[in-house]
């Protein structure tokens, strides 16, 4: 008899022993206090896995914190869809004020979202869109321009001409096909020529690999064009355990530019360059209050981005 | 009955009212730890923010619960056949994906009304499900090995009707559905009016009740069940063993495609990657129900508790916002749990 009752007795040890805890240091559940913040906002984050991801909640708690009439509820759909529709049906029911999503994908979360906006819920909408226009505002970054500044930063770089290796993200996702053809933009009329390319997944392993290829293949390249920065770095590593010097040579640009990431290899100088793909975290935070406040919000924005070399990274970078 | 050990039999008369006590409680015991979840559930629960009612209490949040565990449940209904007669299936979470996109691209793809894409899917599945079963039977291979398989192929089979691609509307110039997905893609996961569930959770109740009274009342169920639990026995006493084990993995197959059709309505697409390592989830609930995987023990009743039980405690965890480590580390453990219920159990009877 004693192992069954130690199913309920394990889950109320858990949500004891570590629920608390973790809610009253990062304000992250907070369910229990529900008088002390005027304004509960539900953040349903699609991944916690990726680095960039953690970046976008560390930004939104950031800016939070700035507002102590804000109180922010984080949940992580582990990459599933169906966990994040979930979600925003339990901000419903739990009648947050303001839903900000960042949806893993845009078809499976229009309905829930729209359920939300039909309960008066006002919902902005991170990094990736949902369908048709039933959500407050959207907040993204425009990865056509930022594939166009890495081609212009490059062509100037070379000189207008010279051999490349595209080391794409995943060519099934908008953000790859975007970076690659606003690459293609940047380099338009110059004598840059892509002489490899490979669809690396956004993986640093993957980059490796396919850089090791690209160097078996050709004896002169002039630089690596990454649509993020492990890729940049992978395609580092592959030229430095060839063991021909040949990293010193080579420029790598990569993309993304978290501080962790692309900002420290700029530092390091393993990257030339990096342009940063913003979070938007600040900005949802800024717009949020804006819409508890009832004032107007503009229905898309779009970021900038930034870029960061050798010569501004303590600065922290240059906008473009 | 197990006689007791020496030291008891002095006592025998009020051990043997309280063993009484203790044999009602045991027949019960998987209603009993699902009631306990509910109750937790009950005091764990958060308040909404404004009228700070219980949010677990709510009939939405009820129905909720069963809606986001029907996927799982349809796959458990099918795994609990394949248990019960004493294997496994890996392919299962690969044949949601399969016909997931499958159906999608049917319907979406080539504008096939749902009358005629639904039974090709579940065809499909069935043909999946089929080709375990022969491996098994006729080459004699282990069913872990025989699914794990078809469970790559199928995941391949996937991503190449798909092209490697979500198929949702204008995913392709070439497709019917250019703008929204067909009616029946909402149907399926819209409460209807009156009854409050959506037709999804409808599916999966009827399946199981279905599969219940076939297990319990019907030739083919009681030889799952010597099958599972003696085979040798079985085949020796002139039983169709292969035909019934075929019967059993292409069922699950089924139930696989059944899901994979929920599964692409509930996304509004059909992902290839879809039911990644749901096989895993399935095998769990069925688990944690109290079918054992030695086979022959067990029930879809057992299933369907097992499947609420692990739909409660992820609901509660989900509503508490407890960090996904802790919630990793309890999902671990209940599975051990379980298993060390059933040794239990098994040394009672």
């Amino acid at each position: 008899m004693k192992p069954v009752m130690c199913i309920p007795l394990a889950l109320a040890v858990v949500l004891m022993g570590c629920g608390k805890p973790a809610s009253n240091t990062q304000a992250t559940s907070g369910a229990q206090q529900p008088q002390q913040a005027k304004w509960v906002i539900g953040m349903s984050q699609c991944n916690l896995g990726e680095p960039w991801r953690v970046q976008m909640n560390h930004d939104i708690e950031d800016a939070a914190k700035a507002h102590p009439e804000l109180q922010v509820i984080y949940r992580d759909a582990q990459n599933k869809s169906e966990t994040q529709q979930a979600q925003v049906r339990e901000f419903i029911q739990q009648h947050v004020n303001l839903i900000i999503i960042s949806p893993k994908e845009a078809r499976p979360l229009t309905a829930p979202v729209a359920e939300a906006m039909d309960a008066g819920i006002p919902v902005i909408v991170l990094d990736r869109k949902v369908e048709g226009d039933k959500f407050t505002c959207f907040i993204g970054g425009d990865n056509v321009k930022i594939g166009r500044e890495a081609g212009k930063f490059l062509s100037k770089l070379l000189g207008g001409k010279g051999d490349i290796v595209e080391l794409k993200g995943l060519m099934t996702s908008t953000p790859a096909q975007e970076r690659h053809d606003g690459f293609m933009q940047g380099i338009q009329g110059s004598q840059i020529h892509i002489i490899f390319d490979a669809d690396c997944q956004w993986l640093q392993p993957n980059a490796q690999r396919e850089m090791a290829s690209a160097l078996a293949r050709f004896p002169h390249i002039d630089a690596v064009y990454a649509h993020n920065d492990p890729s940049a770095n992978g395609a580092y590593q592959a030229a430095l355990q060839e063991g021909k010097g040949r990293e010193k040579q080579i420029k790598f640009i990569g993309i993304d530019a978290l501080p962790t990431e692309g900002v420290r290899l700029v530092k390091d100088g393993i990257l030339t360059a990096t342009f940063q793909y913003p979070t938007g975290g600040k900005e949802a935070i800024d717009t949020a209050i804006k819409i508890l406040n009832k004032q107007p919000v503009p229905k898309v924005i779009t970021l900038g981005t930034r870029i960061y070399t050798k010569d501004n990274v303590d600065r922290g970078g240059d906008p473009l | 009955m197990r006689p007791g050990p020496p030291s008891a039999v002095a006592s025998r008369s009020l051990s043997h009212r309280v063993s009484g006590v203790l044999h009602v409680v045991d027949q019960y015991r998987g209603v009993i730890a699902l009631l306990l979840v509910f109750t937790l559930g009950c005091f764990f629960t958060p308040r909404a923010f404004d009228t700070h009612l219980p949010i677990f209490l709510s009939w939405r949040t009820q129905l909720d619960i069963v809606f986001e565990y029907c996927e799982y449940g349809l796959l458990a209904t099918g795994m609990t056949l394949v248990i019960l007669s004493g294997g496994i299936d890996l392919s299962v979470g690969s044949v949601v994906g399969l016909s997931a996109t499958l159906f999608a691209l049917l319907t979406i793809g080539y504008g096939w009304p749902v009358v005629q894409a639904f039974p090709a899917t579940i065809v499909a599945g069935l043909l999946a499900g089929l080709v375990s079963g022969t491996l098994i039977t006729r080459f004699r291979m282990q069913p872990f090995v025989a699914t794990l398989a078809v469970m790559v192929s199928a995941r391949g089979m996937a991503k190449l009707i798909s092209g490697g691609i979500k198929v949702q509307p204008a995913a392709l110039p070439w497709y019917h559905y250019q703008q929204d997905t067909p009616f029946f893609f909402r149907w399926m996961t819209r409460a209807l009016p009156g009854i409050g569930m959506q037709p999804a959770t409808l599916l999966f109740l009827a399946s199981i009740l279905v599969m219940a009274v076939v297990v319990r009342n019907t030739r083919y169920g009681r030889r799952l069940y010597a099958i599972g639990g003696n085979e040798e026995a079985a085949r020796l006493s002139g039983m169709a063993v292969h035909r019934t084990k075929i019967i059993t993995y292409a069922l699950c197959g089924a139930f696989a495609a059944l899901a994979g059709i929920v599964n692409a309505c509930r996304q509004d697409l059909g992902d290839p990657e879809a039911g990644f390592t749901y096989e895993l989830d399935a095998i769990a609930a069925v688990v944690i129900g109290g079918t054992s995987l030695a086979g022959g023990r067990g029930g879809m009743f057992f299933t369907l508790i097992g499947v609420m039980i692990v739909a409660y405690i992820n609901k509660i965890l989900s509503l508490n916002a407890t960090p996904i480590a802790q919630r990793m580390i309890l999902q671990g453990g209940i599975i051990a749990l379980a298993v060390l219920i059933q040794r239990g159990k098994r040394e009672n009877q």
